[in-house]
């Protein structure tokens, strides 16, 4: 097997040990469903150009150099090389500054993942490593200069290996407390609570991310097959939100406790199309009811 | 602050739905922005679109989606088409299964998320949502579609919220056996268990939103100061000492390599 390239070279530190890894992409985003930008009047493709905003002249991409806007109309120009100039030397070194527990850990912050691997002579001290940190379930934070930037990754063991995934710089993540601090303090309680976590139970299951399959591609397909065909795909109607006086009646529904057979579902129109997801749902659901029903029976 | 949600939908637990909204948990807002200028007239530069035949501009409102047929041969779609696409994850996140936390492990985890209640009329029963996961200590999995793909999504309850996760598919993720397998069998010395767990312990801290600071925007932030105090002064990149890689630590000496380490720790004062 022909041995991966890494992105990364060089050695992880902690305390005084050293010893040589690699990083390697451990995620790549694949293709997404690519349509083309047409023009609607000619039906061709577009494409796209540079053009002064005072002369509309076409620029080179040599004469193109980035500014920084400092006050209406007014920019400083930072050449390539001023910009690489701020970016610290680097010293090639994961220097593990800090440990954390696991359950710390805000995964908000999680940028691209790298799996991090020995090189043959650092194999021991890389182990120790790996197995200290699993036994005290910490994950390490270390600094370097990686892909011409000073990041932050989080390192944790994965297996065998290690996983060292960057980090997001704090200017780019928002807090969730500040995200959420509009809602209102509603902590729900008693019978609705139960039934929820009852309707969560007959939903237990495990997933595989692996195995999931996007549908857009197909369903694009399908819309682009009726144009064709001058037929119009059914216009979808929008879902009903749960009136706030029906909620303890729904979840007794979906519970499959105290709702009348046969009798409509107070939100509509439940996913149609979806095949495997629903394909767990009556189950679920007749279990729930089955086990309602021996409870009533036994009462 | 007023932030314009990304995506509005709904939440539907079997039968309780709720109208909800998604943003995302990260932002370019407040990293540096530069313009791309025209070094010779210094006026700002902006792309456009162009026919590739006509060579003529195109406005925004001309420009249309083109699904490919053949070579040079495309559908037109206009957004509203797309709306009517034959599947409900466009705009329910119906939550299908629910699992452990640890079911999933980070390595799947795309792009965060945040998702509130969109509308008074839907906070109990996003809340009702919320605290049974939380109480159970499960997270939801369902399907949304997002960007035009759609994409196996992870709900997890935090604070008054829930963080919506996006998780990778299959083939992005890479098999780990490539990159593990000359790792071997082996664990750690017994012997050095002890000390790399001393050494572990001392170094324990808690998170800090510092530990993910970026120098380099500081940097460049202090570039373009200067710069606007002089502006006609080139700036002097200052001379940078060379750095130096440490020598690897070989098995004999990893020991004794822990024992200093520890030993530092200790007169650190911790």
């Amino acid at each position: 097997m022909v041995a991966p390239r890494a992105n990364w070279k060089g050695f992880i530190k902690f305390g005084e040990v050293a010893c040589p890894v690699a990083l390697y992409t451990a995620a790549s985003t694949s293709e997404r469903i690519a349509f083309n930008t047409l023009n609607r009047k000619t039906g061709n493709r577009v494409k796209r150009e540079f053009v002064d905003t005072e002369t509309g002249d076409p620029v080179e991409r040599d004469d193109q150099v980035k500014g920084y806007e400092i006050e209406n109309g007014q920019y400083i120009i930072l050449e390539p090389d001023e910009v690489a100039a701020a970016v610290p030397d680097s010293d090639k070194t994961l220097k593990i500054d800090a440990f954390i527990p696991c359950k710390e850990v805000d995964d908000v912050y999680f940028d691209k993942p790298y799996y991090l691997a020995p090189d043959k002579m650092g194999t021991d001290a890389f182990v120790l490593l790996r197995d200290g940190m699993k036994k005290a379930k910490v994950a390490a934070i270390a600094r370097t200069v990686l892909f011409r930037r000073m990041r932050t990754v989080l390192i944790r063991p994965h297996g065998k290996g290690l996983i060292a995934t960057t980090l997001n710089f704090d200017y780019e993540v928002r807090s969730s407390t500040g995200a959420f601090e509009e809602l209102p303090d509603l902590k729900i309680q008693g019978e609705m609570l139960e039934l929820a976590e009852h309707i969560i139970g007959t939903k237990k299951g495990s997933f595989d991310a692996s195995t999931f399959d996007d549908r857009y591609e197909a369903a694009v397909a399908e819309l682009v097959k009726a144009k064709i065909e001058g037929r119009s795909l059914p216009k979808k109607k929008a879902p009903v939100a749960s009136k706030p006086s029906d909620l303890l009646q729904a979840l007794r529904e979906s519970a499959g406790i105290g709702g009348k057979t046969g009798s409509k579902p107070t939100a509509a129109n439940a996913n149609k199309s979806a095949s495997r997801q629903k394909a767990t749902k009556p189950a679920a659901a007749t279990k729930a009811k089955r086990a309602a029903a021996t409870a009533r029976r036994a009462s | 602050m007023a932030l314009r949600p990304h995506w509005k939908g709904y939440l539907k637990l079997s039968l309780v739905t709720c109208p909800v909204q998604m943003m995302p948990a990260t932002s370019e807002n407040d990293k540096v922005r530069f313009h791309t200028l025209n070094r010779e007239t210094q006026n700002r530069v902006v792309s456009h679109y162009v026919d590739s035949v006509t060579g003529k501009e195109v406005k925004e409102e001309d420009e249309v989606k083109g699904y490919q047929r053949g070579e040079n041969d495309y559908v037109m779609l206009e957004d509203e088409e797309l709306e009517n696409v034959a599947l409900d994850s466009t705009k329910t996140i119906d939550i299908s299964i629910f699992t452990p936390r640890d079911g999933i492990e980070w390595i799947w985890l795309d792009t965060p998320y945040y998702l509130s209640p969109n509308d008074p009329v839907g906070q109990e029963a996003f809340s009702v949502i919320r605290d049974a996961m939380e109480a159970q200590d499960m997270v939801g999995i369902s399907r949304l579609v997002i960007a035009r793909r759609e994409r196996a999504v992870m709900l997890e309850p935090r604070g008054k919220g829930i963080v919506l996760w996006t998780l990778r598919y299959g083939d992005e993720v890479r098999d780990e056996d490539t990159y593990f397998a000359g790792i071997g069998d082996k664990s750690a010395d017994s012997d050095m268990m002890p000390l790399v767990q001393q050494l572990i312990k001392k170094q324990t801290q808690h998170w800090n939103p510092k530990m993910v600071s970026d120098p380099v925007q500081d940097r460049l932030l202090d570039i373009i100061a200067e710069k606007k105090k002089a502006l006609k002064k080139p700036s002097k990149a200052k001379a940078k000492a060379p750095a130096s890689a440490p020598p690897p630590s070989n098995v004999i000496n990893i020991m004794d390599a822990l024992k200093k380490s520890v030993a530092a720790e200790t007169r650190a004062g911790k």
